[in-house]
């Protein structure tokens, strides 16, 4: 589903991402764990086509992430995810919706399952700017469901939620699992990923130190932790 | 390409829906609707000068053309305003990455912010002539269609603006954007403005007497090659005074900011290509 091919990024002599190469297959729960800097946000805006790379080639589903078409049944949700602060939940959903093309009927069923699913029924309908970061964060993954999509690009999706905010995001993703979804995880939460995820990549400073099953990761009674901290720490 | 234009016209949609609901917006169009209705009585007619009636109709079409140099230049400062901020706020509220994160093109939400705000400030601008259409034609019971033809003609100028604004919006921070675009404004105003002075029998005598005959052709030069936006102004408005059509002259302007159009639209899309989004 997600292949990169010898990706390097530079931002002036800055390194961010160093010639990596790997592959996430379709259905797959795959994680992008490294210390913050490591380049785990920069992946991901490439593969979005948010920036370009110096070097090396990305593609979702074999399209060229250079090209629009690679974001068809794509589903986003951003690290600190913004939304226009005059709108309501639902009105954000159904401009969501609107900008994905979907029906007027479609998307109005669309976004009632979605208030329901993501648990802001009753609020949908007053401004975001009341609503707290957790219900935000709730709010972006919910416009990222919007299309049924095939994959879903979540970078940080719990930064800076309390445990509370952290644990229903887990349990939104775990109820994704049974649908076939790729997921493609951008986190420094490991125990989180240790939980929801099946396979794994550790980067640092830009390059990738290892990438296999988690399973196989915390073999010998060590946590993902464990693993990570004597991978970055070398 | 339906696809495309379908996502155009709702980013269209949206960029529209948020200026309009911004209070500023909303103070600055009330604002503009006053400033005609306060000089409502300028369009009744039966002006007298030493005991004897002046000509109606001459004299209201003095101020109906005053009143559409103001209006539309005024709304090309306010078009500048709307324009400078939009995609910052685009990228601050997080709807640059929400749309561009879908199967849409960085064309086409360009294409679409750049339809949006014209659309706008076309609506703007024909609304704020009508009232005044409107006033004249209920005061002096005299219709005047080519004023609102005028008032559409002058929407070239509102998209030299927009692209421009928002071409400059992603080279320097946003107020300098909006004051160098402003600037080219005022500087094609007053250049329009020295031109008229030259072309009088007074300005003509002063040229004869100076020998910079080299000097000024470069200044001719730069005159004719700078935006036109008082050109534009000057040939609609000669739609409904009696200047009449001048030929090459009135359809200059036009070619001139279409142009002008055409090349900052290019390097708009080519320079949000390369943008990084947030």
């Amino acid at each position: 589903m997600i292949e990169l091919n010898a990706v390097t990024k530079q931002y002036g002599s800055f390194t961010a991402v160093d010639n990596i190469s790997f592959s996430v297959q379709t259905g797959e729960y795959f994680a992008l764990l490294g210390p913050n800097g490591a380049g785990k946000t920069t992946i991901v805006k490439m593969l979005l086509d948010f920036t370009q790379p110096t070097s090396g080639s990305l593609s979702i589903n074999s399209v060229p992430s250079t090209q629009a078409a690679s974001r068809t049944a794509i589903g986003y949700l951003a690290e600190n995810h913004h939304i226009p602060p005059h709108l309501s939940g639902w009105q954000y959903l159904q401009r969501c919706a609107e900008l994905l093309n979907i029906n007027r009927s479609d998307a109005t069923d669309q976004c009632r399952r979605i208030v329901k699913q993501i648990g802001i029924e009753g609020r949908e309908n007053t401004k975001t700017n009341t609503y707290s970061k957790g219900m935000i964060q709730r709010l972006g993954m919910g416009a990222a469901l919007l299309g049924n999509p095939k994959l879903l690009l979540l970078d940080e999706p719990t930064a800076g939620l309390d445990p509370i905010g952290i644990i229903e995001i887990r349990q939104l993703l775990e109820s994704l699992k049974n649908q076939g979804m790729t997921i493609f995880l951008n986190s420094h939460l490991l125990s989180e990923v240790e939980k929801i995820c099946d396979n794994a990549a550790i980067i640092h400073q830009g390059r990738l130190l290892v990438k296999d099953n988690i399973a196989a990761l915390i073999k010998n009674g060590d946590t993902l932790e464990d693993v990570f901290v004597r991978l970055v720490k070398g | 390409m339906p696809k495309a234009r379908s996502s155009i016209i709702t980013i269209a949609k949206y960029t529209l829906m948020d200026q309009v609901r911004q209070k500023s917006f909303i103070i600055m169009f009330v604002m503009c609707a006053l400033f005609l209705l306060l000089v409502r009585n300028c369009s009744q007619g039966g002006f007298m000068v030493n005991g004897q009636t002046l000509d109606n109709e001459a004299v209201v079409r003095v101020v109906l053309k005053a009143v559409f140099h103001i209006n539309a230049a005024g709304t090309m400062f306010l078009a500048a305003l709307f324009s400078m901020r939009v995609f910052k706020r685009d990228r601050d509220e997080g709807m640059q990455s929400c749309i561009l994160s879908k199967p849409i093109t960085r064309w086409q939400y360009v294409a679409g912010k750049i339809l949006g705000l014209w659309v706008l400030s076309v609506a703007f601008m024909f609304i704020l002539h009508s009232i005044v259409f409107i006033m004249v034609s209920v005061n002096l019971k005299v219709v005047m269609p080519e004023y609102l033809i005028a008032s559409l003609l002058c929407s070239f100028n509102l998209l030299f603006v927009v692209v421009a604004v928002l071409l400059f919006s992603l080279l320097m921070p946003d107020i300098i954007a909006f004051l160098c675009v402003t600037g080219i404004g005022i500087v094609s105003f007053v250049a329009d403005g020295i031109a008229a002075v030259s072309r009088s029998p007074m300005g003509q005598a002063m040229m004869q007497q100076s020998d910079s005959t080299s000097d000024l052709s470069l200044w001719k030069v730069i005159y004719y090659l700078w935006p036109k936006l008082s050109g534009i102004q000057q040939a609609a408005s000669s739609m409904f005074s009696r200047e009449g059509f001048q030929g090459f002259l009135s359809i200059y302007p036009f070619i001139n900011i279409l142009i002008y159009s055409l090349i900052l639209g290019a390097l708009l899309f080519w320079r949000f290509r390369h943008e990084d989004i947030i």
